[in-house]
């Protein structure tokens, strides 16, 4: 438990717990619509940490993350609607569906060496020929889309997912909590070390004897397989899945933003950028209908513009600069 | 003492931090909840619509039509006002469910739209939820209406029915013309749409007793920029008819390869899909446009209803056909006309008596084709048919159901050599 805390400051800590805090109570302070947002923020501040792993400690750029999002949702959505298991135990399948899915990716590109750019377009590839695949899988639903019963439940039931939104969101919260924990111990053990080093200068790393191969194998695995949860949510949450829309490169870029935005390779950035992105962007629709602008497609180049500012004067993302501003910075 | 460089950068970053502060907190309190309750007389319509994205165009489409049926409305003898509350999603599944939400929070009594199965199916449970009723326009994933939702209601094809309408009509056309082509071959595009219509044309296809056979399906890229190896394919299997499903800058590359190929089957037919009957296929193509044939839902050109929503469009979208745009909005007018009817039935903006009014929806005075508009205990309207679309001179005519047509249908097509200048 130290280890979490080591050498935070006592204001970090006191804003942690004041974030938390109000995460916890938010639910019963804004309405459904606020609520809504929320749980979207939530789920893309945790694919975005999922994703953090794989780029932002070890440095393997994934622009297929959906991949995993829509094995993920596929393989707790099969196990539900045809099997009648339950999504906690879904997950287990989906874990092991998506590890052995970013395994093979990462076999194929570490073992025959395929870095940078060329390990990027194979992971679109793998996402779009999987795409296909279940585009043409009719037992899944095929193109047509694969449907989760709903039932209007006047309780919420955590065992299957079947619930309220405010439901939802408290899980979500406690996945992006659990999620920050773990990749807090992880950045903090011999693993997150080696990956650094690894991210910076892998024939260096290499060279002092870390073992390169078998350390890109274990941060692909480890971020697909946390992926494999923003997938289950998804599918209990919207209930509704289709290749076209799971697998999308869209969704993967969606994914990837939150940390770019917030500050690549820090545990805190994909939460900014999440908690940034996503109220920008409807904050922006709320005050260009508050204008009068109702000319479809103004708010993308606004959000356009916003995130090129981001990008131009915060090179490194805004958490880094935030958490100097604030003396959020750990002690060294 | 000048500031230091870092120091000014440090200061632009705390300007820039404070304005998006302030941007952002600003937003939030603008959707923060601020429930606007209705006057007695007012039913306010949340319309969620893709009216950016990939489905923008499509979406704006349906907004102009929702744009129209106030007038529409008024002009049938609805004594109701209507108040428009429109949210863009985007073309993203994600952001349908929020956008619902934030809609009922400003005050919505209905939900209209979402011309996407997947946004339908999200937004359909947050009506479900709220107990608001929500009417469909377009979506065609049967499985929306098989959920048990009471308080959702479609106005629109199934892929099922949308398929098997088509699979009638041409039956009906070759008695119609009295000529039984023996053969044909399928071609289709191979995204999410063309593999759904694919599976629903295996399906039925074999019940449909067309006396053709089929000798073979071949999918294509919707992106694709050249069709000549799929065209000779399709060509080599020497069928009578080639049946499509496109999209539409592949239906104009699809007919341009069979001019250069010379390929002159009895007739090409569309079992229901978009391409051959849109403004630039007509543009692109010009003779060759015609004597294609499309078997889609299409307004009734002799209802007094669709010269209604036809003059209301003329005049305030001129440069605009309406012609271009039947499906999008006829559909989208004819949902808030049954949101309108509901109301002015229920007489109150509560949301079981307005699914309540809905249930008994029997609306004869309509713009699309088929039986008068009424839902099953599932929320279903199964009373809508196609028309049997055929291009003649630029522009798609109704030519069967015989009692509506415009046009006597002409199948066999005339050669590609034997049409004029």
């Amino acid at each position: 438990m130290n280890m979490l805390f080591d050498g935070l400051p006592r204001r970090a800590l006191v804003a942690l717990g004041l974030f938390l805090a109000v995460l916890l109570v938010a639910p019963w302070l804004v309405n459904a619509y606020i609520l809504s947002l929320l749980v979207v923020v939530l789920y893309f501040a945790y694919a975005g940490q999922a994703w953090n792993v794989m780029m932002g400690f070890a440095g393997q750029l994934s622009l297929g993350h959906s991949l995993y999002v829509g094995l993920g949702a596929y393989a707790a959505a099969m196990m539900f609607t045809k099997f009648g298991v339950n999504p906690w135990v879904g997950l287990l399948v989906a874990v092991a569906t998506t590890t052995a899915m970013g395994a093979i990716i990462g076999f194929l590109a570490f073992r025959f060496g395929i870095g940078g750019v060329y390990f990027a377009i194979l992971t679109i590839a793998f996402s779009e020929f999987v795409r296909v695949g279940f585009d043409h899988w009719p037992w899944l639903g095929g193109s047509g889309g694969l449907f989760l019963p709903v039932a209007n439940l006047s309780s919420n039931d955590l065992l299957n997912l079947r619930g309220a939104p405010i439901m939802f969101y408290y899980v979500m919260l406690a996945m992006c909590v659990a999620a920050l924990g773990f990749c807090r111990w992880l950045l903090g053990s011999r693993l997150g070390y080696y990956w650094q080093a690894i991210r910076e200068n892998e024939d260096a790393a290499a060279a002092l004897g870390i073992p390169v191969f078998r350390y890109k194998m274990i941060a692909v695995m480890l971020s697909s397989a946390m992926t494999a949860f923003a997938g289950v949510f998804y599918a209990f949450y919207y209930n509704n899945l289709f290749p076209e829309q799971i697998f999308s490169m869209g969704r993967s870029i969606e994914i990837i933003l939150g940390p770019i935005i917030g500050g690549l390779g820090t545990l805190i950035g994909p939460i900014v950028g999440a908690f940034v992105l996503t109220p920008l962007a409807d904050g922006l629709s709320e005050l260009l209908q508050w204008a009068g602008i109702d000319v479809p497609g103004v708010k993308q180049v606004f959000y356009g513009i916003c995130l090129l500012l981001v990008v131009v004067f915060l090179p490194n993302g805004i958490w880094p600069m935030l958490a100097r501003r604030l003396g959020l910075e750990r002690e060294h | 003492m000048m500031p230091s460089k870092d120091a000014a950068r440090g200061a632009k970053r705390r300007d820039f931090l404070k304005t998006a502060g302030a941007v952002t907190l600003g937003a939030a309190t603008l959707g923060a909840p601020a429930i606007v309750r209705a006057q007695a007389k007012t039913l306010n319509i949340g319309l969620l619509l893709p009216k950016s994205g990939t489905l923008a165009f499509l979406g704006q489409s349906c907004q102009k039509g929702a744009d129209i049926a106030a007038e529409v409305c008024a002009q049938l003898g609805y004594k109701v006002n209507i108040k428009l509350m429109s949210a863009d999603f985007e073309s993203n599944v994600d952001l349908s469910r929020a956008r619902a939400e934030k809609l009922i929070s400003e005050g919505a009594h209905m939900l209209v739209g979402p011309f996407d199965s997947g946004a339908a199916g999200a937004i359909a449970q947050v009506a479900e939820q709220k107990g608001v009723p929500f009417v469909i326009n377009i979506a065609a994933a049967p499985q929306i209406t098989e959920q048990g939702y009471k308080f959702v209601f479609r106005n629109f094809f199934t892929a099922g029915q949308l398929v098997g309408n088509g699979l009638k009509l041409m039956k009906e056309l070759f008695v119609a013309t009295k000529t039984q082509p023996k053969s044909a071959v399928y071609m289709h595009v191979n995204d999410t749409f063309g593999m759904a219509n694919k599976g629903a044309i295996d399906k039925l296809y074999p019940g449909a007793n067309l006396g053709m056979e089929l000798k073979a399906s071949i999918a294509y890229d919707p992106a694709a920029r050249d069709l000549s190896v799929e065209v000779a394919k399709a060509k080599a299997t020497g069928a009578d008819v080639l049946m499509v499903t496109t999209r539409i800058n592949d239906a104009i590359l699809l007919v341009r390869e069979m001019v250069k190929q010379r390929w002159e089957p009895m007739g090409i037919i569309n079992p229901g899909s978009p391409g051959l009957y849109e403004q630039q296929f007509f543009a692109t193509l010009g003779k060759y446009s015609d004597y294609c044939i499309t078997n889609v839902a299409w307004s009734d050109p002799k209802s007094a209803v669709t010269d209604m929503a036809k003059a209301a469009w003329a005049k305030k979208f001129p440069k605009d056909p309406w012609e271009g745009n039947i499906l999008n909005a006829g559909f989208t007018i004819e949902a808030i006309m049954i949101c309108a009817d509901a109301f002015q039935r229920a007489g109150s903006t509560d949301g079981k008596a307005l699914a309540d009014a809905l249930r008994k929806t029997k609306i004869e005075k309509k713009i699309m084709l088929g039986g008068p508009i009424e839902f099953d205990a599932k929320g279903q309207n199964n009373n809508i048919i196609s028309a049997c679309l055929q291009n003649r001179s630029g522009w798609a005519r109704v030519v069967l159901p015989s009692d509506k047509a415009e046009r006597p249908p002409i199948f066999p097509m005339p050669g590609w050599g034997n049409r004029g200048a």
